[in-house]
């Protein structure tokens, strides 16, 4: 698969999922999406599919085709969809002209503030509530992008090989955040929160530990030495995913 | 009578001073010195010497002080019985008398010459008459350093390219070794890997036929022992169809014995497997910690391991070599590995008797020598890992993720306190989970 293609699909199913937490956790953007109820479907020819629907205060951020979306947007190809996520394109609209008030003026004060949360700088980091939004979507997405990249990039596809059955798990102590990978047949499936018995965990002190390591700002070994960070399980599948997790950045910087 | 009860009440209170329960460890200095090391060294111990899979690491200590016999000590002061033996060199004990008198002796008179000295020769003449594979015998220093050599060899004889490995198996840390997947390893590293299961015939049979004339060498280990995993014994006529199987397709058989080695036969692991390999790899166990490692073969491949260049700097020094004649010669006269597999049978059986009045399962595979040891009642491995760890604060060092060694140096009273460790052990892990995993 290209380079295109795989970016294609980190933005589509594992930076556009945030979404779904930003509108739980940030209190302006629950009360700007509240009455929305609108739906977008995203397509890329030759590439993923994805929409976002909203409805009843919630938002909805899934994989594949949504039944009567309210938009249609189409992209010619991965690239032009890397483009958009990139700030430096825009998407055809197939349907939903009379909506375009809502992309030009609202969906964008939404995506704008999801930008804002993933490009986190140190003074930002510094407020409790810009850490958490920032830790949660970073460690979503790390496992959102790893489902990919196990499926569609080559190195990834090496390491899905070493992947047995088991539930993944990362998690910030002591009451989360925490999000789960269950590897199933050579099926993933991620969980937002604790939803199963995990068999291999990694654990966070705190949420500065974990966004600092997420963030390569501190190494997993000085942690996990002195207690800051906790392996424990299955380790093995934790410690193959190491160099996915490193990919992530190839596509996604 | 009144001495009897003097007696009784004697006995009562040994068995009250017996129940007391063992100091829990701390590790303040290992911790320090770690703090120290990660400025200056990458991830402060690399390797598999790194506190990485110790779970959890602040369970386990970091640095040694000093050891002597199946014991060593931390720099906190802690004292352990030592169930890794520096992961497998150690086998007659650290510090063992004559093994350093030797290396002493020969220290003074000389150890990286210009031109190597007499030991090279004894050393290998030793081997070739303790090992049925050996008709010759050369010298390295890693385990890593003679699987790769085997490997261009196998090269060499065959004018073949790819090597046929178990899935699992480690044979050290180049790249090839390595595998795809592993962070510095590039797809054309491994390109000439071709991976079967252990155990499975048909799989070789397969992998052959895909790749007739093409396949230079078979290596496995003389039995599976893969990190993270169960160990698995050969099935039965497993080792004596692979022999067949490389004869009739003129594969070179490579037997990688650096763990094994001298832990289960004398005279070469694959003795007690019953076959011949046409190479075998050797480390750990030859030296009781003196580091040198040897490929031995038999005499058709003498004239390829002379002309395949291989050599390194410190590969002639003489101290390791007349440590390892030392070495050799005591663990033939104790027949060490017999020594190994019976003091490992009594731990091991007592352990797992032990578990089961816990109502723990304790999954023992392997040789009693070098066993893995698994609680299977959970099966994600974390009741496991916490009960090594409770046993390594209270002074048996247990890992939970890697084989153990036991040495010609474990005592009946070593194996007697390890057994008291392990209760306590079971009785922390039982307080703390229950009957819920």
């Amino acid at each position: 698969m290209s380079y295109e293609l795989v970016k294609s699909h980190l933005n589509l199913y594992a930076v556009l999922q945030n979404l779904e937490e930003l509108t739980v956790m940030d209190k302006e953007m629950a009360e700007l999406t509240r009455d929305w109820n609108i739906s977008i479907q995203f397509s890329v020819k030759g590439g993923p599919k994805a929409y976002i629907a909203f409805k009843n205060g919630k938002c909805t951020v899934g994989q594949g085709k949504f039944k009567h979306p309210s938009i249609k947007l189409f992209f010619l190809s991965p690239e032009h969809c890397n483009k958009m996520f990139d700030g430096n394109g825009n998407p055809i609209p197939l349907k939903g002209f009379t909506k375009l008030g809502f992309l030009l003026k609202d969906f964008p004060k939404l995506t704008d503030r999801l930008e804002y949360y993933m490009k986190p700088t140190d003074d930002l980091l510094k407020k409790k509530s810009f850490l958490a939004v920032n830790t949660k979507m970073t460690i979503d997405t790390a496992f959102y992008a790893s489902k990919e990249l196990l499926q569609h990039d080559e190195l990834g596809q090496i390491v899905a090989h070493k992947l047995d059955d088991c539930v993944m798990m990362m998690k910030v102590l002591p009451d989360g955040p925490a999000v789960q990978m269950e590897v199933s047949n050579g099926d993933y499936n991620i969980m937002k929160s604790e939803e199963k018995k995990a068999t291999s965990v990694m654990l966070f002190s705190d949420m500065t530990v974990a966004n600092d390591l997420l963030n390569g700002k501190i190494d997993a070994f000085s942690a996990i030495a002195s207690g800051a960070i906790q392996m424990r399980g299955r380790i093995q599948y934790l410690d193959a995913l190491g160099p996915v997790l490193d990919r992530i950045s190839h596509y996604l910087s | 009578m009144k001495s009897q009860t003097r007696s009784t009440k004697t006995t009562a209170k040994k068995t009250t001073a017996k129940k007391k329960s063992l100091k829990t460890y701390t590790f303040k200095n290992s911790q320090k010195l770690f703090q120290r090391a990660l400025k200056v060294i990458p991830c402060g111990i690399y390797g598999h010497f790194s506190p990485a899979p110790l779970i959890p690491a602040t369970s386990y200590p970091f640095y040694a002080e000093r050891a002597k016999g199946s014991h060593f000590w931390d720099v906190d002061g802690n004292e352990f019985i030592d169930y890794m033996c520096a992961y497998g060199p150690m086998v007659l004990g650290y510090n063992h008398p004559g093994v350093d008198q030797a290396a002493m002796k020969q220290l003074k008179r000389g150890n990286c010459i210009t031109a190597p000295t007499r030991e090279m020769v004894e050393l290998a003449e030793q081997l070739v008459d303790l090992n049925t594979a050996a008709d010759w015998a050369f010298f390295a220093k890693n385990g890593g350093d003679v699987v790769n050599q085997s490997i261009m060899l196998a090269r060499a004889a065959t004018g073949r390219t790819k090597m046929m490995l178990v899935k699992g198996g480690y044979h050290g840390v180049s790249s090839w070794m390595q595998g795809p997947g592993h962070y510095g390893v590039v797809e054309q590293d491994c390109a000439s890997n071709v991976y079967v299961d252990w155990n499975n015939i048909q799989q070789v049979e397969n992998a052959v036929s895909q790749h007739r004339g093409e396949i230079a060498a078979f290596l496995a280990t003389p039995y599976h022992h893969p990190t993270f995993g169960d160990s698995e014994l050969p099935a039965d006529g497993y080792w004596q169809k692979i022999r067949q199987i490389c004869d009739r397709e003129g594969i070179v058989l490579i037997i990688d014995d650096v763990r094994c080695g001298f832990r289960i036969d004398m005279r070469g692991s694959h003795e007690y497997f019953g076959f011949k390999p046409d190479l075998a790899c050797y480390c750990k166990a030859i030296g009781n910690g003196y580091p040198i490692s040897a490929l031995v073969g038999r005499e058709e491949l003498k004239t390829y391991a002379a002309k395949v260049f291989y050599t390194g700097s410190y590969w002639f020094s003489s101290v390791p070599m007349a440590a390892a004649i030392a070495c050799m010669k005591e663990m033939k006269k104790i027949n060490a590995p017999r020594v190994m597999i019976k003091q490992g049978k009594k731990l091991w059986d007592g352990i797992a008797k032990m578990a089961d009045g816990y109502g723990y399962d304790m999954k023992v595979s392997g040789m009693a020598s070098m066993p893995t040891l698994r609680i299977t009642n959970d099966p994600s491995m974390m009741l496991h890992q916490d009960w090594c760890a409770e046993a390594t604060r209270r002074g048996a060092y247990f890992t939970s993720h890697h084989n153990w060694f036991i040495s010609a140096a474990h005592t009946d009273t070593d194996i007697k306190k390890t057994l008291d460790i392990a209760d306590e052990a079971f009785k922390a892990v039982k307080k703390k989970y229950g009957d819920e995993y």
